[in-house]
């Protein structure tokens, strides 16, 4: 772990048993208007250096998130349990005022002791907000019951990890454990969310809408590092438009073969389809869903780095295209995005399962 | 069969590919608002592909110069700001078509076009006809749209209509008017819109009620004092408004409308439902059981009207109202008017509302207080000095949305002093993001078929039948009330005061 000392992001070095009191003497000598609040955010992370990049990225959010956040770095090879603590505010500028300021407290942990996490830095949430915990990286054996039971959202990105299906099955096993409800949010879902929102505004089109039961082919292009979000919004389909696990095809789509996989379903008439999910570095996170059948032909998609998607529409004589909006690339601007839009997430639990299953295969 | 791709996945009323059709196209309402909220509304991705804009208006243009106007603009007042590219691509959908409002001819070419577009989009055929010239077009518009067969909906598809305000300028050509529409299209498919109601914090007046358990028992005669709603003007006549305004008034211009529905979100009953009639049954409840000022004595009583005269606005020197542009120095047209209502129902049953509207006032601001009773006269009350003032709650429309609390706390010290704090929620600093210009709701809305933000029939005309018997006492009677004065950049005429100081009240300052 760096020296944590040296970095200013930070703010003001405390001792744990001061923090409420050096907080409130932060906000009297500061003349923000707002202390403003609606949730508790806090990120954990493993990674060298995670906590000087995390303040970064809460200033970023607290632009539009007014919250409480709370920022823990763990090395947990370090032979001696300690803690240090630090505070400042995030402030933002409206008609050149500050008009918002939101709270930071980070941590900075090292060893094994058991039990500091969830009882001294979790002891400084704001009261009567939701918590929101951002864990980066891979899930370690401090993701346990005792501190999810904790948590009114828990955000993850599943691109981050080396064997997401052991790490799905385990968040799968904390959403059935916990007694109050915990929202999951995978950022790999989350990135997924504008295409999602423009293959169904796409199919809000009639001719489109009636040749869903044609459709005969999927194809979904990613980026390597993103292949979770490419097989979501494949679960995405599949249960929504009510596709059952088909044969697996040995024809022209091999499962794997180089870059591509390929999946086969069947749609509610009978109907085969072949989806190829095609691997590519030079891809956007997703590059394309494209779905064809029935005479119809709609995709979405979206070059590497471009600030909007593509949706488009072809029947015969006719292409209709249209702009959409992108989601952003940043994991805290996904998180910013996510939070704007609230939600329970309730279609990511649906498409869980069948998720899980193309995961296995 | 449904999309089953949209469920789950956002909460509100999807809207369905259609053909906008926008009269008086040339208009400002049209550059500044409508194609603005349309082309947002592309750049958020919430319109369906295939949306086509079809301007109509009498002046001769090309297509090209069309668009160009509408470039020029959208890149001054986009919400979003202005994306060339994006632009280049929206503006594809964008034609013009020019014809008089009167001539049968052109409709029949509008039909012909539509019909082209249809045919090019894939054979849809749903239509928006959104009527925003000048009001007194809309008879004409309406009518040849009959004519021209457009009011009929395709199998499987719609025809609607918004209407822009005003909506009538009294009762008998408010119903004249619903006849017309009615006549052309079905009252489900008309919307009048009052694009007050697409504002956030309008919308979030029901929220703010019906989801916070705390607020909800206590919103009835038990515990509200009065209730207050403010629209507040800094500007005159200016830019030449004095013509439209000179025979509007204060009380048609903004009060039939726009505060009377504000009002009725604050006082109706809970709905059984958020449907559109759900909500609407609700609202035209209270509209229908104002207390009617039916005669000149009750007016004069309960009803103040003014106009500015020269003074100071934000440290400029302002003419009085009867020297601006385009007003008649005999005027005898309200710029200020200042109501108190009572709603005989059970649950407001003698709680004073007072509406307050004016041009030249200090600052621009719009908001409903609600003032609550003190507290009983015992402990604190019994004190010399009593309690500081009651509990107020603010919604505040405009421009800084928001809501806020006041409440009375112990100064720190060994004595007991008290006084007021306020609790202060803004939604530009709790939520960063920046809310969706009011049109864009609406637009969204009436693409989707969801009425609920719009006014049905009933309570058009159920708000002039009140606005009615004012306007009657003042311009018709042989006693008229008078008319008051205030001095430009004042809070309004003394008279006004006076009327909340009847009641024991004072108006909030802001």
């Amino acid at each position: 772990m760096t020296t944590l000392s040296m970095h200013p992001e930070l703010g003001l070095e405390v001792s744990v048993g001061s923090i409420d009191k050096e907080l409130r003497k932060l906000w009297e000598q500061d003349e923000a208007r707002t202390n403003a609040s609606l949730m508790n955010l806090a990120i954990y992370s493993e990674a060298p250096g995670a906590l000087e990049k995390n303040s970064a990225a809460i200033r970023e959010l607290t632009a539009e998130h007014a919250c409480r956040a709370i920022l823990v770095g763990i090395d947990r090879d370090a032979p001696e349990a300690s803690i240090r603590a630090w505070i400042t505010a995030h402030c933002h500028l409206s008609h050149g005022k500050k008009s918002v300021c939101c709270e930071q407290i980070a941590f900075a942990l090292t060893g094994t002791a058991t039990g500091r996490l969830r009882n001294t830095v979790f002891a400084h949430l704001a009261s009567d907000l939701p918590l929101i915990l951002w864990w980066q990286g891979e899930l370690s054996p401090r993701f346990e019951e005792r501190l999810y039971s904790l948590v009114d959202r828990f955000v993850f990105d599943s691109a981050d990890w080396a064997d997401p299906r052991e790490s799905f099955g385990r968040i799968s096993d904390a959403i059935q454990s916990v007694t109050r409800e915990m929202v999951v949010q995978d950022l790999s879902w989350t990135r997924s969310f504008q295409f999602r929102v423009s293959v169904a505004a796409l199919f809000d089109d009639p001719l489109v809408l009636a040749a869903l039961p044609e459709i005969e082919a999927v194809e979904i292009v990613h980026h390597p590092a993103n292949r979770q979000s490419a097989l979501q919004i494949l679960a995405w389909l599949a249960v929504q438009a009510g596709w059952r696990d088909g044969m697996e095809l040995d024809l022209a789509v091999q499962r794997r073969n180089g870059n591509k996989e390929g999946f086969s379903f069947e749609g509610p008439t009978g109907k085969t389809i072949a989806v190829t999910v095609t691997a590519d570095e030079s891809s956007a996170p997703l590059g394309l869903v494209k779905l064809s059948g029935g005479g119809v032909t709609v995709s979405v998609s979206r070059e590497a780095g471009a600030p909007y998607l593509t949706r488009r529409i072809e029947t015969p004589g006719q292409v209709v295209e249209a702009p959409g909006p992108v989601d952003p690339d940043a994991p805290a601007s996904l998180i910013g995005e996510q939070l704007s839009r609230g939600g329970k997430n309730t279609l990511f639990q649906k498409i869980l399962p069948r998720f899980r299953q193309l995961l296995e295969r | 069969m449904t999309n089953p791709f949209r469920e789950d996945l956002v909460s509100r009323s999807r809207p369905e590919p259609c053909t906008v059709v926008i009269f008086g196209a040339t208009g400002d309402l049209t550059h500044r608002k409508l194609v603005p909220a349309i082309y947002n509304l592309a750049i958020d991705g919430e319109l369906p592909p295939g949306v086509k804009i079809v301007g109509f208006a009498r002046r001769e243009k090309s297509d090209e110069e069309f668009r160009q106007g509408l470039e020029e603009l959208n890149r001054k007042v986009s919400r979003s700001g202005h994306d060339d590219a994006i632009w280049a691509k929206f503006q594809e959908s964008i034609s013009y078509h020019q014809s008089e409002f009167t001539d049968a001819d052109g409709y029949k070419r509008l039909a012909e076009r539509l019909d082209a577009i249809d045919r090019d989009r894939g054979g849809k055929g749903n239509r928006l006809f959104y009527v925003a010239s000048a009001p007194e077009f809309f008879d004409d518009i309406l009518t040849q749209l009959k004519g021209a067969g457009l009011n009929k909906a395709k199998d499987g598809c719609w025809a609607r209509v918004i209407v822009e305000k005003p909506f009538g300028t009294d009762l008998a050509t408010a119903q004249h008017l619903n006849q017309v529409v009615n006549r052309t299209f079905h009252e489900k498919d008309t919307y009048r819109i009052d694009h007050y109601l697409g504002k956030e914090t309008a919308q979030n007046i029901m929220v703010l009620r019906f989801a916070n358990a705390i607020f909800e028992p206590l919103w009835n005669s038990r515990y509200i004092s009065h209730v207050q709603v403010t629209c507040a003007e800094n500007l005159g006549m200016e830019g030449g408004r004095g013509g439209y305004y000179d025979k509007s008034g204060a009380l048609r211009d903004m009060v039939q409308n726009h505060l009377l529905q504000l009002l009725s979100l604050i006082t109706m009953e809970p709905p059984t439902d958020l449907s559109a009639d759900g909500v609407r049954d609700e609202k035209v409840k209270v509209i229908r059981s104002l207390r009617q000022w039916d005669t000149p004595e009750k007016v004069a009583k309960n009803v103040v009207r003014a106009q500015y005269t020269a003074g100071h606005v934000d440290g400029q020197p302002r003419p009085g109202y009867r020297e601006e542009d385009r007003v008649d120095p005999e005027s005898m047209t309200e710029s200020y008017v200042a109501v108190r209502l009572l709603i005989d129902t059970w649950r407001w049953s003698g709680v004073p509302f007072y509406i307050r509207m004016g041009k030249q006032l200090p600052k621009k601001a719009t908001e409903i207080s609600i003032h609550f009773k003190d507290a009983p006269c015992v402990l604190f009350n019994a004190l010399p000095g009593g309690v500081p003032g009651s509990n107020v709650l603010v919604l505040r429309i405009q421009p800084d949305e928001g809501i806020s609390l006041r409440m009375v706390s112990k100064i720190p010290g060994t004595s007991l002093r008290l006084e007021p704090v306020k609790m202060d929620f803004h939604y530009s600093t709790s939520f960063g993001k920046g809310s969706p210009e009011a049109y864009e709701r609406l637009l969204l809305d009436a693409m989707a078929g969801d009425a609920t933000l719009f006014a049905r029939r009933d309570e058009v005309e159920e708000a002039w039948k009140f606005i009615d018997n004012i306007e009657h006492a003042w311009h018709q009677s042989t006693t008229p009330p008078p008319m008051a004065e205030y001095v430009a950049g004042s809070w309004g005429p003394k008279e006004a005061d006076e009327l909340l100081q009847q009641d024991g009240n004072v108006w909030r300052r802001l």
